[in-house]
């Protein structure tokens, strides 16, 4: 693993898609101002188009003839080692992927992207960070980074369906939905686990869980290594082809869902034999078509302050379902329900996506952006936070732990479940 | 000064323009002879409806109702300046007199211009901004860090046809014959500095903004 490596997986992965952005970008540093880690801090390096300067590099060094002029003048220097760890940790611990930067830019460049394709040369050169890269090991020993071993998964399971009381179907061939959980959800937030049990249980679903392809978090893709993620995508398109089902639902979690859902095909062509939903779009079909008997305005019953929605980058930027939750919690929450600014496609991140909650040396630096969430939740007055995606959700519950805050944090498909009307 | 000045409106010129056009060429088949992966992963939205999004945001709301971006608030002056800037060029190479009679001698026909004053005062107006792109460039940390020789030289040789140009339109400083030697001069630099530099931008403007509505259209979100 060397620089060498690093700079032949830029040059692989650099086709007309990369490169044409490359060409487009200006210079002029607007996007700095998108990025919560630059906002929060103020320390220049954390501008978006910064952390991409090292794609930057290595493609112009090795396709332009403006770079290998530079390069011969001295104005460019060949990238070292020391660069590639320097850019590590700005790209590792200072960036969540989230892509506000290709909102904010005015050549419109897809710099999520580009930031994707910095980790895959990182990562192809072994400078990823060192919690991230045990967490990838456990993945690929344990089935999942968090600890989530068979026993482990059989035993939460067998306490979530005796203690919720809800029957959790396991290997059901031939059912028509494989729902696969993150073991964020499992391991911390078992309470999703049961909510989303009851709610395609109240609905009628057909479904089923797998007990090979039942860790939908993909620290391959953190990473951003091709070849770990496309082995954890194959454990979960595998396991529901076995069962041959027709569709997967990916629950709470953005990352993974950004993966299977709009970049597995691209590794893996039979993901296309699957139709890939997250469950924030299962719930907005369900309740659009009046398939779960909820209680309108459950919520203002309840009397518990202003409710608020975070959008998560990976399930409402670049997961296109922004609609959904809006939706459900006007039909919950009438009148508590308010919206932050800047918000849907325009929200800002919570700050812990990306692999950057995995991290230990990047915890002063979440904490830090995790302020203007702080702010931008103060501003709207709101008691309770909801959000689809547990790693988010993770990110809050530590910032509200770490601020001393009085907050409830919740997932939507929770909100969604606790306001079902039980049938007698 | 006259054999100079001959060369300088004659073969040096024609040069640059050779070089200008074959370099950009060069570029934009070198970029797309990089090959493109084909998309085929089912859409939530639609690309044409993302890509028309995009542009009329690239084209409208940057910069000139710009307030609808909250980054607008954090930096006012790259996006004013940067937008009054692009629409003075627009105006003053398409729409001034003087310059419209160039492209009819290049086509072979032309078009309506805008009244001396209004040209003049988008000039001004160009001029103005790019002075304060180049302060803003010198003191905001996050420019002063990505800024090396190239985007320093990208300003100047920028700078210097409207300098020369706005001198030679108020018959200021120098005889008129030699500023316009000096115009065609810089206006020669700035065209052999493009294809080695990021002004290219605005080639490969249309592929980022394109893409960036792509994306953002197959997710069904607007871009």
């Amino acid at each position: 693993m060397t620089t060498q490596d690093a700079m032949n997986t830029f040059v692989k992965d650099t086709g007309g898609w990369v490169a044409s952005q490359l060409e487009a970008c200006t210079r002029c540093g607007i996007c700095a101002d998108a990025c919560h880690f630059y906002t929060a801090t103020g320390n220049p390096e954390y501008a978006p188009v910064w952390k991409v300067e090292l794609l930057r590099r290595a493609y112009e060094q090795k396709f332009t003839f403006s770079g290998k002029l530079k390069l011969a003048l001295g104005i460019d220097k060949k990238i070292t080692d020391a660069d590639l760890n320097h850019w590590s940790d700005l790209n590792y611990q200072a960036c969540t992927v989230c892509n506000k930067c290709s909102m904010a830019c005015p050549m419109g460049i897809d710099l999520g992207s580009l930031l994707a394709g910095v980790r895959s040369g990182l990562a192809a050169g072994g400078f990823v960070p060192e919690d991230l890269a045990k967490a990838v090991k456990l993945q690929l020993e344990e089935g999942s980074p968090l600890g989530m071993t068979d026993e482990v998964w059989e035993d939460r399971l067998e306490w979530v369906e005796d203690d919720w009381e809800v029957d959790i179907p396991v290997d059901v061939e031939g059912a028509d939905t494989l729902v696969i959980f993150s073991s964020i959800e499992v391991m911390k937030f078992p309470t999703n686990i049961a909510a989303i049990a009851e709610i395609l249980n109240a609905a009628g679903e057909n479904w089923t869980v797998s007990s090979t392809a039942r860790e939908v978090v993909n620290f391959g893709f953190y990473e951003g290594s091709e070849e770990h993620t496309k082995q954890f995508l194959k454990i979960l398109l595998d396991g529901a082809k076995e069962l041959g089902v027709k569709r997967i639902v990916v629950t709470e979690c953005g990352h993974a869902y950004d993966a299977l859902r709009w970049h597995a095909a691209h590794m893996l062509p039979e993901a296309n034999d699957f139709e890939i939903i997250h469950i924030t779009g299962v719930l907005g079909e369900l309740v659009g078509a009046g398939r779960l008997n909820l209680k309108p305005g459950f919520y203002d019953d309840l009397d518990a302050g202003t409710i608020t929605f975070h959008d998560a980058c990976k399930i409402q930027r670049k997961g296109g379902h922004i609609q959904e939750p809006r939706e459900i919690l006007n039909l919950l929450a009438p009148e508590s329900f308010k919206e932050m600014t800047p918000n849907r496609e325009q929200a800002i991140c919570c700050g812990g996506g990306g692999g950057v909650i995995a991290i230990k040396d990047a915890d002063p630096l979440r904490f830090k952006s995790f302020e203007l969430k702080i702010d931008q939740v103060n501003r709207v007055g709101a008691k309770t936070v909801a959000m689809a995606c547990s790693n988010c959700r993770l990110q809050f519950v530590d910032g509200v732990g770490h601020f001393d805050l009085d907050w409830k944090i919740t997932g939507l498909a929770q909100m969604v479940a606790d306001a079902l009307i039980e049938e007698e | 000064m006259l054999n100079n000045s001959a060369f300088i409106r004659g073969p040096l010129l024609q040069a640059a323009l050779l070089i200008f056009v074959a370099g950009m060429l060069y570029r934009l088949v070198r970029v797309i002879m990089l090959g493109w992966s084909k998309d085929n992963i089912p859409t939530m939205g639609s690309k044409a409806t993302g890509i028309t999004q995009s542009y009329l945001k690239g084209l409208l709301i940057f910069p000139f109702i710009p307030w609808v971006k909250n980054t607008f608030s954090k930096n006012p002056v790259i996006y004013l300046a940067g937008g009054l800037f692009h629409l003075s060029l627009f105006v003053v190479i398409f729409l001034g007199a003087a310059h419209m009679l160039v492209w009819k001698s290049l086509l072979g026909f032309g078009w309506a211009t805008l009244p001396f004053p209004i040209v003049d005062w988008m000039a001004t107006a160009g001029i103005v901004a790019m002075i304060a792109l180049l302060i803003h460039r010198l003191t905001n940390p996050v420019l002063k860090l990505i800024s090396g020789l190239p985007e320093w030289l990208n300003w100047l040789f920028v700078f210097l046809p409207m300098l020369t140009g706005y001198l030679m339109a108020h018959h200021l400083w120098l005889p008129y014959e030699n500023l316009f030697t000096l115009h065609i001069l810089s206006i020669s630099i700035l065209l052999i500095w493009i294809p080695l530099s990021r002004i290219s931008h605005f080639i490969f403007y249309f592929f980022s903004r394109t893409i960036h509505g792509q994306e953002f259209g197959k997710r069904g979100v607007r871009p």
